[in-house]
């Protein structure tokens, strides 16, 4: 059901708005409605160290290893949140130096590196780089050019005023050392470029080059050595202090979300404005009491017109399933929550599907140890209990059925299997699938009746349920009779009620014809429920494949060991496949054939003001 | 060729599987490649990535049920049948529905997969509503897989 909701109003001193805040966040009772004209908070530094700390978490990430599927966040007391530890700020700033200190030592590695790559070539140079400079009547220049355009430049340099010295030769590459008159430069330029030879500026002012070559290959072997050093050291901190770092975060982030809480405010006073479980209001006011003396809070019921955030109560056993209607749409405030009509025909129909006890004892036992061993939170925990709980039925049907692991081991308790009877199980689905749809009808006709629209119900519902049975009985001979006349009595409402709405004598009778149209939805959403038949069909028989595979290579001692990797391997990919496909289809049945007859959704979820948490879990005192 | 009842029955299962396992695997790549695209940017959706673009998997693995009971119905996998040419026939006929859906509805359901991937990358909270709009398409490739079932299993 949908937890009915008080809005709040909280007045308190300008001065103890954090206090409030961060009772209000650690209780997470109330979703806080800001005011787009209100104030933000002072602290404007928390913002700023959540965006620096996350900035080193990303980089931190880089020298983690990888989190195992088992791994769990780490375990924070409630009580100790609001405590920053002032290790860990120190450890982030000595990490963010480290990372400073890597990024130098990365970027003068690449700036030495182009030094050696350009002056490798020059090291047999044996002018000193301060000798290389133009004179008054001639020009110095070092170019590097293809080795195929050589014999040309040799060729044609010989007419010019320029001589040359070939410093080194490579695969693809000469560098040449020019001497020439000024008077001859354009000329020479002009060669140069016809032989695309490119002009090389050296990276060096003084000294031999082949000095220069070794230093900075000196150099680059330290700095090398250093940056592997800073990498070894972060990649400890990383494997030590991720866990710190994050939390410290979380910390960071709490503290940036309450101060972005915009509240309209008067000189001395702040407004707080939400919404709260109203089974939670006492709870509230002694939250707010530990944290300051002087507040006031009031509240009252929502108005008709006020879009109200819908919080649901269940049964713990149907809370695990208000995941799947979250999914489709939430219900509104004042919508009827169908999670309590949904939750056991997902149960059922999730099971008809997998429809195989031994598959069923799988979902059991690996599901269970997933939840032992990942002990996951929130929807993903939700989502694991719906198929815990959905095993016990795929092992319910599968005995019914006769299906262990795509075998008949034992007789269907039904006495026939989709195999040797596929038409009967077919159906057996259809019935089902009349079932669900009627049960979201008659779901229908009680709001119809709670909300004083007795005749819709009985022209919209009632009606049609009656065609229906109506030519169910058809087929079962002793009601063959009654059938006909009860179909014939429900279309004849349809026929004169569904037009009610439309004006004039011509709009009445259209409707009327229209309604009986919608004959062919009802009957394409009772086929939709062969998809039962077809999904337990096929996990049977690639069950049934899987098992044949396995018993062909039975021979011999490898051959028993290749078995059993099919059995194992086949069944797992089956089970999966199954899963997925069960998963999804009992989803589609729920939202389109049966939330169709009655639920329509559209609410907000409430999101009370609370701390948000991605690596740790907050333990409460 | 033609004139062995058996062959023509082989015929269809390998169409079926064919047909089926080409539309799957067409399908799976367009949500793939979809896929990867909102991966490459939102590395922590590859859980919901991963059951869109397994979506329009199970066409191939519905034309390979087809094939398998083909082949069991007609002995194919102990001793074989001598089947009549229009029993051939029946059991090719009764395989089409499922190879050509198969292939068809593969691709289809690809294609509404690679955009639901799409509405999830921008909104992750959406993937129910992306699951359930690629679904609606598989609902014709279930429907034409009964029809070739209840059709090889009453020839």
């Amino acid at each position: 059901m949908i937890a009915p909701m008080k809005k709040v109003s909280i007045v308190c001193m300008r001065e103890d708005r954090e206090k409030v805040l961060k009772a209000l966040q650690h209780s997470a009772l109330m979703m806080i409605e800001v005011s787009d004209t209100g104030v933000m908070g002072d602290d404007r530094e928390s913002g700023e160290h959540q965006r620096r700390v996350e900035q080193l978490l990303r980089e931190l990430n880089k020298y983690k290893e990888k989190k195992g599927l088992f791994a769990q966040p780490t375990e924070v007391n409630e009580s100790s949140f609001d405590t920053l530890s002032d290790d860990t700020i120190s450890l982030c700033n000595s990490i963010e130096n480290l990372i400073k200190k890597r990024d130098e030592l990365v970027s003068e590695e690449a700036s030495l590196q182009s030094i050696t790559d350009t002056l490798r070539d020059w090291a047999e140079l044996k002018a000193l780089a301060q000798d290389l400079k133009q004179t008054e009547s001639t020009d110095v220049m070092t170019v590097r050019l293809p080795v195929a355009k050589y014999p040309l430049l040799e060729e044609r340099i010989a007419d010019l005023d320029a001589s040359f010295e070939k410093v080194s030769v490579n695969e693809k590459t000469v560098q040449l050392l020019i001497v020439c008159m000024k008077e001859a430069c354009h000329s020479l330029r002009a060669l140069l470029s016809e032989c695309e030879a490119e002009e090389i500026k050296l990276p060096i002012v003084s000294g031999k080059i082949a000095d220069k070559l070794s230093e900075t290959n000196k150099r680059l072997l330290e700095v090398s050595d250093e940056k592997n050093a800073i990498n070894e050291q972060l990649e400890a901190s990383a494997k030590s202090s991720t866990a710190d770092v994050e939390t410290l975060f979380e910390q960071y982030r709490a503290s940036a979300d309450r101060a972005e809480v915009r509240l309209s405010e008067t000189v001395e006073t702040v407004f707080i404005e939400g919404w709260v479980r109203a089974d939670c209001m006492d709870k509230l006011k002694s939250t707010i009491e530990e944290a300051t003396p002087i507040f006031d809070v009031e509240s009252r019921d929502p108005k008709e017109d006020e879009e109200v955030p819908t919080s649901l109560q269940n049964s713990k056993l149907v809370s695990q399933f208000e995941g799947i209607t979250e999914m489709f749409n939430p219900p509104k405030y004042n919508d009827y929550d169908p999670n309590a009509v949904m939750a056991p025909w997902y149960w059922i129909i999730f099971g008809m599907m997998m429809g195989d006890a031994g598959y069923g004892l799988m979902m059991a036992v690996l599901i269970f140890l997933g939840k032992k061993l990942m002990k996951p939170r929130g929807g993903t925990a939700k989502l694991m209990n719906v198929l815990l709980y959905s095993s016990v039925t795929t092992i319910f049907f599968g005995i019914l059925f006769g299906s262990y692991f795509g075998e008949e081991l034992f007789p269907p308790l039904i006495g026939f299997t989709s195999m040797s009877d596929p038409i009967k199980m077919l159906i057996l689905t259809l019935v089902v699938g009349v079932l669900h749809i009627f049960t979201g009808m008659i779901t229908k006709i009680v709001l119809n009746v709670r909300s004083g629209n007795v005749l819709d119900a009985i022209f919209d519902q009632v009606s049609w349920m009656m065609i229906i049975a109506g030519l169910g009985m058809i087929f079962i001979p002793p009601l063959s009779k009654v059938g006909p006349i009860i179909a014939i009595i429900g279309a004849l409402i349809v026929l004169f009620t569904a037009g009610r709405a439309k004006k004039g004598i011509v709009g009445k009778i259209t409707g009327g014809l229209g309604g009986l149209y919608n004959i062919t939805s009802y009957l394409s959403d009772i086929l939709s429920y062969s998809r039962i038949l077809a999904l337990g069909l096929a996990t049977g028989v690639v069950g049934y494949v899987m098992n044949m595979l396995a018993g062909m290579v039975q021979n011999g001692v490898i051959g028993f060991i290749l078995s059993l990797l099919i059995y194992i391997v086949g069944h797992v990919f089956n089970l999966v496949l199954g899963l997925l496909s069960a998963y999804v289809h009992s989803c589609r049945l729920q939202y389109i054939e049966f939330y169709g007859k009655f639920y329509e959704g559209g609410g907000t979820v409430f999101k009370p003001f609370g701390i948000r948490t991605n690596y740790i879990n907050i333990k409460k005192d | 060729m033609f004139d062995s009842g058996l062959v023509i029955a082989i015929f269809g299962a390998t169409l079926c599987a064919l047909l089926g396992g080409c539309g799957s695997a067409l399908g799976v790549m367009y949500a793939g490649k979809a896929a990867a695209g909102v991966v490459s940017e939102k590395p922590d959706l590859f859980g919901k990535m991963l059951v869109l673009q397994a979506l329009p998997g199970t066409q191939g693995i519905y034309g390979f049920l087809i094939a398998i009971l083909v082949m069991v119905n007609t002995g194919l996998l102990g001793d074989p049948v001598e089947l009549t040419v229009a029993q051939g026939w029946s059991y090719f006929f009764a395989t089409l529905p499922m190879a050509i859906v198969g292939l068809i509805s593969g691709i289809a359901q690809g294609k509404t997969a690679a955009a639901a991937i799409h509405m999830t990358g921008k909104q992750p909270d959406a993937s129910g509503k992306g699951i359930t709009m690629t679904a609606l398409v598989e609902t014709y490739a279930i429907l034409a897989l009964l029809t070739s079932i209840l059709l090889i299993f009453s020839l």
